[in-house]
């Protein structure tokens, strides 16, 4: 197990830098649309603003989903930071999603309900492809414990790396897979009957989902440099965002259907092929 | 810094209660490049529950007045509601019409009327800002 202080320091610093990260998403969009775009720090300003709102919800049940999709989230990132099981947290974080949806159903808006279902879509569409990447990495390295990890990976695995792009676009709420938080069409989607504090309560999950994601990218690269592997690490991070912004900015939403498709074709045939290489190398074929 | 992030982040609600378009296109165009509001932390919701300021256009016809006080009333605290345009501020050159109630304030209160026929994309931007100033001590209000 992580020593308590590194888990500590990576429990504040995850959300804390994917909310910089986010500010930095928002900055480059607007740079790529002509615009000045907001300050970096943004996000943390609408983040502290949400809390500080008039706190009002439709129903009980809307606000219990609420804290039940952070406390999940929140678990599922502090179980990687505390070197735990990729599965579990896998599988927490996963939770996490059906509680945001249970949330958008609990109410009874039109708009509610189709982001929850939507929901529900995209989770079918990226949770095989995440378990699979979680598989393939357990699988090369002999143990799913996040702190177990200490081999570059970057070599054997890239296409499993590669795979995560469409799980990244979807989780960022990124045009095409944007389809759950929908702004034209179903405004916002599961979160259209959340306002003020229970808001930021969502965002806030939000925040801990994405580091789970990116924690899991990182872990494709490791160095006995402890320096050069941080930087390697945070390299591949900022290389999926800033794909992401780009496909964001030049592509439209697609439907739901092709959603699945695509990203279950994209993600399994990706990290199909890996393995057919992995395996072909081992007996010797090249 | 509660407050000063709040003042950083105005979220906007534009309401047409009726209006030519004239006014509702120079709101648009506040989210185009040229104007970029964006850069104030200004994004357009669409939705009253994540907002903050209603911009809210035209004369308020009969059939629009109950929809902006549920918008009204969805809007969580502190809110701010600005009336674009001659038409929202006392329903020029609608006002005597049959199937018009007037200027916004007839239905719910406004803190900023910016005037124009339409209103300038400027003067709006400059009613945001000002009105900022006037959200703040709503929302120092509030808390005492
Ligand atoms: S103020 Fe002028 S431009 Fe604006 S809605 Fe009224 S008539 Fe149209």
């Amino acid at each position: 197990m992580t020593d308590i202080m590194t888990a500590l320091a990576l429990t504040v610093l995850g959300p804390l830098s994917v909310g910089l990260l986010l500010g930095v998403d928002r900055k480059l969009t607007a740079r790529m649309q002509n615009r000045v775009g907001p300050p970096i720090l943004q996000p943390f300003y609408d983040l502290i603003k949400l809390f500080g709102k008039e706190r009002r919800a439709d129903n009980q049940a809307q606000i219990s989903y609420a804290a039940a999709c952070l406390l999940l989230q929140m678990v599922a990132f502090i179980i990687f930071a505390t070197g735990g099981d990729l599965l579990v947290a896998f599988f927490v974080s996963g939770a996490g999603n059906l509680a945001l949806a249970l949330g958008a159903f609990s109410s009874r808006s039109a708009f509610g309900q189709i982001g929850g279902q939507r929901e529900l879509l995209q989770v079918l569409a990226y949770e095989p492809v995440l378990f699979l990447v979680i598989f393939m990495l357990g699988w090369w390295n002999g143990s799913f414990l996040s702190d177990s990890y200490s081999d570059n990976l970057l070599g054997v695995m890239i296409l499993v790396l590669v795979a995560m792009m469409p799980v990244v676009l979807i989780v960022m709420q990124k045009s095409p897979f944007d389809i759950a938080t929908a702004h034209q069409e179903i405004v916002s989607g599961v979160y259209v009957e959340y306002s003020g504090t229970y808001l930021g309560i969502l965002e806030l999950a939000h925040w801990f989902e994405l580091a789970f994601i990116f924690a899991v990218m990182t872990l494709f690269y490791n160095d006995d440099d402890v320096v050069l592997s941080i930087a390697i690490k945070v390299a591949i991070v900022l290389a999926f965002v800033f794909f992401a912004i780009l496909i964001d900015n030049s592509s439209a939403r697609l439907t739901r259907w092709d959603m699945i498709k695509l990203t279950l074709l994209i993600g399994i045939g990706l990290v199909s092929v890996n393995m057919a290489a992995i395996w072909l190398h081992t007996e010797g074929v090249f | 810094m509660r407050r000063d992030a709040a003042t950083r982040s105005p979220w906007i609600l534009h309401f047409d209660t009726g209006s030519c378009n004239g006014c509702d296109l120079e709101v648009w165009a506040l989210l185009t490049p040229r104007y970029d509001v964006e850069r104030f932390g200004m994004v357009n919701k669409a939705n009253p529950k994540h907002a903050d300021i209603l911009l809210i256009t035209g004369p308020v016809t009969r059939k629009a007045e109950e929809r902006l006080v549920n918008l009204y009333n969805q809007t969580p605290e502190p809110k701010l509601v600005i009336a674009c345009g001659d038409c929202a501020s006392n329903g020029v050159p609608f006002f005597d019409c049959y199937n018009v109630c007037g200027g916004v304030d007839k239905v719910i209160p406004v803190d900023m009327y910016v005037p124009g026929c339409s209103c300038r994309p400027e003067a709006i931007m400059d009613a945001v800002v000002k009105g900022i100033e006037l959200w703040k001590r709503k929302a120092q209000e509030e808390r005492s």
